[in-house]
C-alpha cells in the first residue's frame, strides 16, 4: 500500500470511527479478487483499515493463484469452511461464479459483488463497481478532446476476451468515436498480462505508428506497456488517454508523453464494501428502494467513481478519489441500507 | 486399477512364496503409496486446520475431486497410447459450449443436449486422432495446434458469452448433497473409472489399446489397426473431458468460456498429476485407472489442505509441481528396486 492511498484512508475515514460500535463482533470478511492483479491491490489495506476502524474481527484479502474460477471457487470454499463469514468478490466469471455465491449465502455468509458484479440474479446484495463502459466512454471522449481537429484514428488495447467487461469497453470506445467521427483502426484485446501486452502492442506501434493518431487503453496492463512504448518512441504525435493509477502512467502524464488516465477507486471499494457487509452481518438490510443503477449485468449496482486525471491534475489525483469515497460512504447507510 | 502390469491383492489360493511377493509387489504399488499419503494427509489437515472434515468441506472436496479425475481419465486415455492431449481443456469447454448452445439457442432438452455436448467431445478426439495418424507427427505437436485452433473458433462462435439458460435439474446435479457431504458428481465419476477399468481389463478393444501403446509395430504385426485404435483413444479422451466440463457447468449453473482457463491450459497440470502420479507410463502400455483416481484425489484434497493451512496461494502451485517431479523420480527408483528384485 502505498502513501498517498494511507493518506487518502486516514483523511477519507475518521467521521466513520463512531461506527466500530455498532459493528458485528464475529464478522471475517474476504476480499477475493478474480486472480492476480495489481488493480487489487489496495483492497489489503483498505480491509486492514477497515478493521481498524469499524471494530471488526478480520478483513482479509485473499488473492486466487491464477485467474481461474476454479481456482476462485476452490479458495470460496475453503475460506467459508475456515469461519469466513462475509465476502466481496470479484467474479472470476459474471455467470459462473454465481451457483459459489449461492453457496456462500446458503450458509449463512453475505456477499457482494467489488470492482465487478454477478449476472442477475444473484445473493450478491449489491455490486460497488466500476462503470467500465461509462469509463472507456469518457476517456475516449478525453482522448478525442486532446487531440483536437484534424483526423482522428484510434487504436484500442484492451483485456481479456473472456472478461465481459472487454466487450462493454470496446462498444463504448466505438460509440464515442463513431459520434465524434473518428475511426477505430484496430482493437487489440486478450493483452491484460505483460507478455502478450509487451509483444503486441510493440509489434503493432513499430508497424502502424504513422496510422494512428490516438491510442485509449481500457486496461492496467496495456495502459503500463503503451505509455512506456510511446516513451521510447519519442515524439510521434500520437495522443493517448491510460486507465489506472500506476506509477508509470502517473510519471508519462506529467512528462507530457501521454494526456491523461482515467482513475477507478479500488481503495474505496475495499474499504466501503468491507463497511457494507460487517453492517449487513450486524442485521441491516438493503431497501427495497435502494437508488442503484444499472449496467449490464446488473440493477443494484453502486458506481464506485471515475474521474479523469491529466497533467494539471494528476499530483492532487489522490484527492479526487478521496472526494469519490467520502462522497460514497458519508451517506451510504441512509441511502442503501435499512439499520435498526 | 492398473492393467498389464497389475498390482493385484494377494489371492488366497497362492502359496507362501508366491504370496509373499504378491504383498510384497502390492506395497511397492503406486497404489498403495497414494492410498498411505492419503490417509496421511488426511490425518495432518485434520488435526492442522480449522474446518477440513467438516460436511461443507468434504462436499466439496468431492466435487472437485469428481471434475479432477476426470480430467486425468481424458489425459490418461491418450497417454496409454504414447501420446499426449494438451488440448483436453479445449476440447471440455467446447463440448460444454455446445451443450449450452444446443439448449439455449436450439432450446432442445438437456439429455440431448447432454449427448450432442459428448458428441462435440468425441468429434475433436476424432480431429485430434485423425491428424495424428494421417500426419505421423506426435499428438504433443498437434492436440498443441488443435488447442488454440478448438479454442479460437469457439470464442469466435460464441463472443466469449456464457449460457446461461441450463435447467435447474442439470444444475441441482452439482449442488446436491448425498447425506450431506457426498457430491453425486463423485458417484458419476467413479462410475467411469469402474467402466474404464472393465475396458482395458475385460474387453479386446481395451487390451488393443495397450498393445498399440506399448509397442505400435509389434501390435500391427499381431493384426491390430493401431490407428483405428488411436483415433479411438482420442475420441474416448474427448468424451471424457466433455464430462468433465458438463460436470463442471453442473457446477456453475453455466456454460463458461473461461472455465478451463484461457485455450483450456488450467486443466494441463491435474490432467497430468493424475495419471503420472498413479503410475500410468508417459511411454505408453501400461493403464492404471485406480492410481489415476488415487493420484487426482490426492492432488485435489492436498490443495484444500494447503488452502486451509492459509499457505499462500501461490505455493499451492509450487507444491504441485514439486509432487509431480517427486512423483516421476520416485516411480523411477520403485521400478529399478522391482527390477533388481525380479518383480518387476
Amino acid at each position: 500500500m502505498n502513501t498517498p492511498f494511507k493518506t487518502m484512508a486516514l483523511a477519507g475515514i475518521c467521521g466513520m470511527a463512531a461506527a466500530a460500535a455498532q459493528a458485528a463482533d464475529d464478522s471475517r470478511i474476504a476480499m477475493i479478487p478474480g486472480g492476480p492483479h495489481p488493480y487489487f491491490a489496495a483492497w489489503e489495506q483498505a480491509g486492514a483499515d477497515a478493521v481498524r476502524d469499524f471494530g471488526i474481527e478480520a478483513a482479509d484479502y485473499k488473492v486466487p493463484q491464477k485467474w481461474e474460477l476454479t481456482q476462485q471457487n476452490q479458495l470460496l470454499e475453503s475460506l467459508l469452511s475456515q469461519g469466513y463469514n462475509g465476502f466481496m468478490i470479484f467474479p472470476g466469471d459474471p455467470v459462473g461464479a454465481v451457483s459459489t455465491a449461492e453457496e456462500l449465502a446458503e450458509n449463512g455468509a453475505q456477499v457482494i459483488a467489488g470492482a465487478g458484479c454477478f449476472k442477475d440474479p444473484s445473493p450478491a446484495a449489491f455490486c460497488l463497481g466500476t462503470d467500465t463502459g461509462n469509463s472507456a466512454y469518457l476517456g475516449t471522449k478525453e482522448l478525442l478532446a486532446a487531440m483536437g481537429d484534424g483526423e482522428k484514428r484510434i487504436a484500442h488495447f484492451t483485456g481479456f476476451l473472456v472478461d465481459p467487461n472487454t466487450q462493454l469497453r470496446i462498444d463504448a470506445v466505438n460509440k464515442a468515436a463513431e459520434e465524434a467521427g473518428a475511426t477505430v483502426v484496430q482493437v487489440i484485446a486478450d493483452i491484460d498480462a505483460p507478455e502478450p501486452a509487451e509483444e503486441k502492442i510493440n509489434a503493432y506501434l513499430a508497424a502502424h505508428a504513422d496510422e494512428v493518431d490516438g491510442i485509449i487503453t481500457t486496461a492496467w496492463v496495456p495502459a503500463v506497456v503503451a505509455a512506456n512504448a510511446l516513451r521510447k518512441m519519442g515524439d510521434t504525435g500520437i495522443h493517448m488517454v491510460g486507465i489506472d493509477h500506476d506509477e508509470v502512467v502517473l510519471t508519462a502524464i506529467k512528462d507530457g508523453v501521454i494526456d491523461g488516465t482515467m482513475l477507478q477507486n479500488p481503495y474505496g471499494q475495499g474499504y466501503i464494501g468491507t463497511f457494507a457487509l460487517d453492517k449487513l452481518r450486524s442485521g441491516c438490510t438493503v431497501k427495497d428502494d435502494a437508488p442503484f443503477a444499472s449496467n449490464a449485468l446488473t440493477d443494484k449496482f453502486i458506481d464506485s467513481g471515475t474521474s479523469y486525471v491529466d497533467a494539471s491534475t494528476v499530483d492532487s489525483y489522490i484527492d479526487a478519489m478521496r472526494a469519490e469515497s467520502d462522497r460514497i460512504l458519508k451517506d451510504f447507510e441512509a441511502t442503501y441500507l435499512t439499520c435498526n | 486399477m492398473s492393467a498389464q502390469d497389475t498390482p493385484s491383492a494377494p489371492s488366497p489360493n497362492s502359496s507362501t512364496g508366491d504370496g509373499r511377493q504378491t504383498w510384497l509387489r502390492f506395497f511397492l504399488s503406486n497404489e498403495f503409496g497414494l492410498i498411505l499419503l492419503i490417509a496421511a494427509f488426511i490425518v495432518i489437515f485434520a488435526v492442522s486446520t480449522r474446518g477440513f472434515l467438516s460436511p461443507f468441506n468434504l462436499f466439496s472436496l468431492g466435487r472437485n475431486s469428481a471434475v479432477n479425475i476426470m480430467i486425468g481419465l481424458s489425459m490418461m486415455t491418450v497417454i496409454v497410447t504414447g501420446g499426449l492431449n494438451l488440448a483436453v481443456g479445449a476440447m471440455g469447454v467446447c463440448a460444454a459450449m455446445a451443450f449450452g448452445w444446443l439448449i439455449e439457442v436450439l432450446g432442445l432438452p438437456w439429455p440431448i443436449a447432454l449427448l450432442g455436448g459428448l458428441g462435440m467431445g468425441a468429434a475433436l478426439g476424432f480431429i485430434n486422432g485423425w491428424t495424428v495418424v494421417r500426419t505421423g507427427l506426435h499428438s504433443f505437436i498437434i492436440t498443441l495446434a488443435t488447442m488454440s485452433i478448438f479454442f479460437g473458433v469457439m470464442i469466435f462462435l460464441t463472443r466469449a458469452e456464457s449460457y446461461r439458460a441450463i435447467p435447474d435439474v442439470f444444475s441441482a446435479l452439482g449442488k446436491m448433497k448425498i447425506a450431506t457431504y457426498l457430491s453425486p458428481l463423485l458417484l458419476v465419476t467413479l462410475a467411469c473409472a469402474l467402466a474404464l477399468t472393465w475396458l482395458y481389463r475385460f474387453t479386446v478393444t481395451g487390451r488393443e489399446m495397450l498393445a498399440a501403446g506399448a509397442s505400435p509395430a509389434a501390435a500391427e504385426l499381431s493384426g491390430i489397426r493401431v490407428g483405428r485404435i488411436i483415433i479411438l483413444c482420442h475420441m474416448l479422451s474427448g468424451v471424457l473431458a466433455g464430462m468433465a466440463a458438463l460436470m463442471l457447468v453442473a457446477r456453475n449453473g453455466a456454460a463458461i468460456p473461461s472455465m478451463a482457463g484461457q485455450l483450456g491450459q488450467d486443466w494441463l497440470l491435474p490432467a497430468f498429476l493424475g495419471p503420472v502420479l498413479g503410475g500410468t507410463l508417459l511411454q505408453g502400455g501400461k493403464v492404471s485407472v485406480l492410481g489415476t483416481v488415487l493420484g487426482a484425489f490426492l492432488v485435489t484434497m492436498l490443495s484444500s489442505g494447503l488452502l486451509m493451512l492459509q499457505i499462500g496461494a501461490f505455493w499451492v502451485q509450487t507444491f504441485l509441481g514439486l509432487m509431480l517431479l517427486i512423483a516421476v523420480l520416485l516411480d523411477k527408483a520403485r521400478r529399478s528396486y522391482l527390477t533388481r528384485r525380479n518383480l518387476a
